[in-house]
């Protein structure tokens, strides 16, 4: 899994050696590198990440005030100069809490964090929805909601039975991301929720009489899936 | 043609953190001499806006300068230098007034040029050592 994050970081120099070791680690993107926490914010309200590299002590509002205004709660890094903020980070249940400057192990050992946090997450009963960014909300669905994804480009549409909802993302990024307990992509422009499918035929499969195609790849994925009796 | 036996080894310089630089860079001096060049810049930047804070009794101000400038001097290998600007941004929680903070933001300011010219000579070798 690759982890999309941003950086929250006044201090340019340091931004660029985190930026330097993501790029290393192969397993973290930087979206955006943001010197204020109220940039950052905006930025949030509209996009969702897995991951935030946050310093505290910021010119304007701090990190954690940045915290407090999150409606959903990715994983959370932070870099500080500072120890004392053990206790809050503590408090605000962050993954790691890295003193600068640090080294790239030392990195690499809050990235191994994030990891086992995620599969906690994944493996337990609590990755049941998602959040999808549509017409500027925040909307929590859940797996059981959802019918199946369909890809639109640089856009994906997520089907349910009342609605549908487009939101910006790729199915080759949300693969990664849905619970693979539910839902696998059965095609380059499709996921499906499995738990759904009302037929199969050859090589296409019915989910509420919506038809869609399953590619020569993941037949046999699919095929395994299944209940055949 | 690159030959791994004539490749020269670079030592950082023993008044600055040895380990700790090693650790932090590796092998990679190109990124050792761009981090220790943007860093003197920005100590630079930030030694001047402390001084103007300091002159404007802004001593809120100051610590927020200082807190910035911290863990610059631990990119260029200063480590213990990290130590007194700790105690100085406590100095400046204590102090009501410019005075107060006088005597620890003339020493802040003594080390910190200090440390500008180690982290000037270090550039200079780095520079010397990556256009062999």
């Amino acid at each position: 899994m690759k982890y999309q994050s941003i950086i929250v970081e006044d201090l340019q120099v340091a931004a660029e050696f985190l930026k330097r070791f993501c790029e290393k680690s192969g397993v973290v993107d930087v979206a955006h590198h943001f010197l204020n926490a109220e940039d950052a914010m905006q930025f949030l309200k509209d996009n969702v990440v897995d991951l935030i590299f946050l310093d505290v002590e910021m010119p304007g509002a701090t990190g954690f005030e940045l915290l407090d205004q999150l409606v959903y709660t990715p994983q959370v890094i932070l870099t500080t100069s500072k120890t004392e903020y053990a206790y809050d980070a503590f408090q605000y249940n962050v993954t790691d809490y890295l003193k600068k400057p640090f080294t790239y192990q030392r990195f690499l050992e809050a990235v191994q964090k994030v990891s086992k946090k995620t599969e906690q997450i994944n493996g337990g009963s609590e990755q049941d929805h998602m959040f999808i960014k549509t017409d500027g909300k925040l909307i929590r669905l859940h797996n059981d909601d959802i019918l199946f994804i369909e890809s639109m480009g640089d856009y994906v549409k997520f089907i349910t039975p009342a609605k549908k909802y487009i939101t910006h993302n790729t199915i080759k990024n949300l693969e990664t991301k849905v619970n693979p307990q539910v839902f696998m992509k059965v095609h380059r422009s499709y996921i499906v929720n499995f738990t759904k499918i009302n037929d199969i035929q050859e090589n296409v499969l019915f989910i509420n009489g919506n038809m869609i195609p399953i590619s020569k790849t993941h037949k046999s994925g699919v095929m395994q899936k299944i209940n055949i009796l | 043609m690159y030959n791994e036996d004539q490749k020269i080894v670079f030592h950082f310089s023993s008044e600055l953190d040895i380990a700790f630089l090693q650790e932090l860079y590796s092998d990679d001096l190109q990124q050792a001499e761009m981090v220790f060049e943007s860093s003197v810049q920005q100590l630079r930047n930030e030694q001047q806006l402390a001084a103007s804070r300091f002159h404007d009794g802004d001593i809120p101000g100051l610590k927020k300068v200082i807190h910035k400038m911290k863990p610059l001097l631990g990119y260029i290998g200063m480590n213990k230098l990290m130590e007194e600007f700790a105690a100085f941004e406590q100095t400046c929680i204590r102090s009501a007034t410019a005075a107060e903070a006088e005597e620890g933001f003339h020493h802040i300011k003594a080390i910190t040029l200090e440390a500008i010219k180690k982290a000037e000579r270090e550039i200079k070798r780095l520079k010397q050592h990556n256009t062999q």
